[in-house]
């Protein structure tokens, strides 16, 4: 009854949401509101080049010319963009930034999140346990990136975007807005005017990274919002596996989280990108909550690229986001495994492109959504070949599950099938949690809890399974807590 | 008539229409065409020897009575046929059941002509303990567009089975709206589309289950060749309450020339919990195997490609409840394969 016991202490410790406690942080602000001299203002706070300044100014014309996009299933109170702060960050004395110079009130912070911050703790682990470096991005600048020493040695860079623009302007300056071009979509758009911090990787070639690579991502000022900007270059053969994760606190209002995450794969290159999203949802009336709305795309240019995505979304009061795969090169493949998990009045709308442009390239969607309360989920996504691909293969399955009266369930794909030799499978089902199943867990002795969270977790083991162990775990546990409440 | 209007040239969507998204109206058609002439039609049509009433519409004018009410057990041909060149006409019919009635409505869309534009609307009742079988074949020239909207209504209890069969034109979309009474009511929703050439088909339904324990079944499969499209679009919507509901939509393509195109929207919008719903989507090319394995026993290439394509076709056509009907649309499929 180990797992059964695991799962009560798991509900009864982690109340409904535990990462929404407040910090005091001394934070630094922008003006409220948004303007080229908004812009202005984060480019010369991050200290970056000219080019990178017109790049900005360019993108905020382009958005300002751009009209909010409403095509999804998702309702949402209007953004007033004019009344967010672009920018918080945490005041500190300059100089380099070493651990020692953090506020303690923020590495506490982490603490509590779990989340190692001093590469010691790390090692002090398990022995054998898998060791991962941090970069921990707090509201709008990154605090402290670790490992980043032990990871040069190998060639791999690993540090906060704005540091990168310093410090490998050339390699930034290629790839940047490569994948997702400024004007690519409203967000976006909005994103590259006004990104003020975020991970930067670049893996040489030949080198499979040493451990995993993880960014944290912390909203902690009221009325901010977030847009950070990722970006990972996989260069010819290598390999690199990366982890995110991000929490905000629990507030009434409405908190917008615009990011956009570029992924580049040349040739045999590999990344495997996951996510476990937790931002605070909302409350039991849908009060507050994060806004997610993520551009998040991998151009798998190299032959034989391949790129993975795997995501568990239990958070956000809305969530909208489909991460892609633009399969360019030759026998390229790309991998989307997704959960979704909705409660209370939360909304996603959320699935993956995949867009076959390569001879033999091949994709695999696997997405699970989990409705409960008087949430709505949606997949949503597309499977498109090209006329000049041939052989390609695609399988998708996106299975629903219901739970309670008032909740939906939708799926919309899009299959695209312009080359006679593609081989595309799609199937959907959508149920409810069988009644059988659940009688039959009760009556062995489980209480509907964690019958509940027994057979929702079996659903989507296909997807848990693709996640780094370390996250798996928590995506387990946060699959119980965020369907507390969701049965009887 | 459908939401478009052919007097009224912005209503013919765009692709910036979503569910236009794949059929792009506004490319093929911006102004209203000149109004057909009237012509002269003889009885007949595709399905006559399996007799009946009919109603005909020639270029959008009705041949007599432009409605219909089915009592009894009764078979009713509604043609609608196209002799026109370069010219536009509309109309719309409306067929009423009467309860405990059986009709077997055997629609065809006829063209003769050239560069004609058809737009259509069909309003069809089925009430409680009605069974409505409709079989729609549609066969125009390569150049023509053709639009027709059906709305269905089904109460609960009744029984509603349709195949559609295309073959396709410069553009062509059959739409059909299925409000579904829930409790007891069957429907079947079929498809079938072989397209060659540049010609283009669409093949849209939106099935909405309103009651308790509603079942709807929906088989659509296509072969296209060429430089052919297929498009299909499926929806089906549980509202709130419609506990029960059983709910499958499979949409199965053959890809049979380098550059042809299937695209494909099966969606589902679930507001209920207590449901079934199922939808599977397949594209992909014949299977070599198959073909190697009937090749290997002494059968040509392409005779072998053509058993192939016709015993996938065939599997909707067998579905077909009429048997007359069903001979008709074998014929037909036969002499196009």
């Amino acid at each position: 009854m180990a797992a059964v016991q695991e799962t009560i202490d798991a509900v009864a410790a982690l109340e409904k949401y535990e990462h929404g406690f407040t910090s005091d942080i001394e934070t630094e602000f922008a003006p409220r509101g948004l303007n080229a001299d908004i812009v202005r203002f984060i480019s010369e706070k991050k200290g970056e080049p000219e080019w990178m300044l017109e790049w900005r100014l360019a993108a905020y014309e382009r958005w300002l010319a751009m009209e909010e996009p409403t095509w999804s299933s998702v309702k949402y109170t209007p953004v007033d963009y004019q009344s967010l702060f672009y920018y918080a960050a945490p005041k500190k004395k300059d100089g380099p930034k070493s651990l020692d110079e953090v506020d303690p009130e923020i590495l506490e912070i982490y603490k509590k999140l779990g989340i190692p911050l001093k590469e010691q703790e790390v090692l002090a682990g398990v022995e054998g346990a898998p060791r991962y470096a941090v970069d921990a991005v707090f509201d709008s600048v990154s605090v402290v990136t670790t490992f980043k020493a032990e990871l040069a040695k190998v060639g791999v860079i690993f540090m906060p975007i704005s540091e990168a623009l310093r410090e490998h302007p050339e390699l930034v300056r290629q790839y940047l807005g490569s994948v997702v071009p400024v004007s690519d979509n409203y967000f976006a758009a909005l994103n590259s005017a006004v990104f003020s911090d975020g991970s930067f990787v670049y893996i040489p070639p030949g080198v499979k990274c040493p451990m995993e690579l993880s960014t944290y991502f912390r909203i902690n000022a009221s009325q901010t919002g977030q847009f950070e900007r990722t970006l990972i270059i996989a260069d010819k053969g290598s390999y690199c596996s990366y982890l995110e994760g991000c929490t905000a606190p629990m507030r009434d209002e409405n908190q917008l989280h615009a990011a956009v995450v570029e992924l580049v794969a040349l040739d045999d290159a590999e990344i495997k990108y996951s996510t476990v999203q937790n931002w605070y949802p909302g409350d039991a009336e849908g009060k507050g909550g994060i806004y997610n709305f993520v551009t998040k795309r991998a151009d798998c240019r190299g032959d034989r690229s391949k790129v993975s995505w795997t995501q568990v979304e239990t958070g956000s009061a809305v969530t909208w986001k489909y991460p892609s795969c633009i399969l360019k090169g030759e026998e390229s493949s790309g991998e989307f495994y997704s959960i979704a998990i909705t409660n209370g009045h939360q909304q996603a709308d959320t699935g993956t492109k995949m867009i076959h442009l390569g001879k033999n390239s091949k994709s695999r969607i696997i997405a699970k959504a989990v409705s409960a309360g008087k949430s709505d989920s949606t997949y949503r996504g597309l499977v498109s070949v090209h006329p000049k691909a041939t052989g390609v293969r695609n399988f998708t399955q996106c299975d629903s599950l219901l739970i309670g009266k008032d909740c939906g369930s939708h799926t919309v794909p899009y299959i695209e099938a312009r080359n006679g030799s593609a081989q595309l499978e799609h199937e959907a089902t959508t149920t409810r949690l069988s009644d059988d199943q659940l009688f039959y867990a009760q009556q062995r002795g489980l209480s509907q809890e964690e019958a509940v969270a027994l057979l929702v977790n079996g659903f989507v083991r296909d997807v848990m399974q693709k996640l780094p162990m370390e996250f798996a775990v928590e995506a387990q546990k946060l699959v119980a807590i965020s369907l507390e409440g969701s049965v009887g | 008539m459908s939401m478009i209007d052919l007097r009224d040239p912005s209503t013919f969507p765009s692709r910036r229409v979503e569910a236009w998204k794949y059929t792009d109206l506004h490319r093929v058609l911006r102004e209203t065409p000149p109004p057909s002439p009237a012509v002269e039609i003889v009885f007949g049509g595709p399905f006559v020897a399996l007799g009946g009433e009919e109603i005909a519409f020639a270029n959008g004018r009705a041949v007599g009575a432009d409605a219909f009410v089915a009592s009894g057990e009764q078979t009713l041909r509604l043609r609608f046929v196209s002799a026109a060149t370069g010219t536009g006409h509309s109309a719309s019919v409306r067929i009423a059941v009467k309860p405990g009635a059986r009709l077997t409505l055997l629609e065809s869309h006829e063209g003769a002509g050239a560069g004609y534009v058809a737009n259509y609307r069909i309003d069809l009742d089925v009430p409680a303990g009605a069974e409505v079988t409709r079989v729609v074949m549609v066969d125009e020239p390569a150049d023509a567009i053709s639009i027709a909207v059906a709305h269905v209504k089904t109460a609960p209890g009744s029984v509603y089975r349709q195949t559609t069969i295309a073959s396709g034109a410069r553009l062509q979309r059959q739409e059909t709206h299925l409000a579904h009474g829930g409790e007891a009511t069957a429907v079947t929703l079929d498809g079938l589309y072989a397209l060659s050439g540049a010609r283009h088909t669409d093949l849209t339904s939106v099935v909405r289950h309103n009651g308790l324990n509603g079942v709807t079944s929906q088989l659509t499969k296509g072969v296209v060749r060429d430089t052919a499209r297929g498009v299909f679009q499926g929806k089906i919507v549980v509202e709130r309450g419609a506990d029960g509901t059983d709910a499958r939509m499979g949409h199965h393509a053959l890809i049979l020339g380098e550059r042809a195109e299937v695209d494909a929207k099966p969606e589902l919008e679930i507001y209920a919990d207590d449901v079934q719903c199922a939808h599977g989507n397949t594209i992909g090319n014949l299977d070599e195997s198959a073909l190697f394995y009937m090749q290997s026993r002494g059968i040509p290439a392409d005779e072998a490609r053509a058993l192939l394509t016709q015993a996938f076709l065939f599997e909707v056509v067998d579905r077909i409840a009429h048997e007359g009907a069903r001979e008709v649309v074998r014929s037909w499929l036969t002499a196009r394969l």
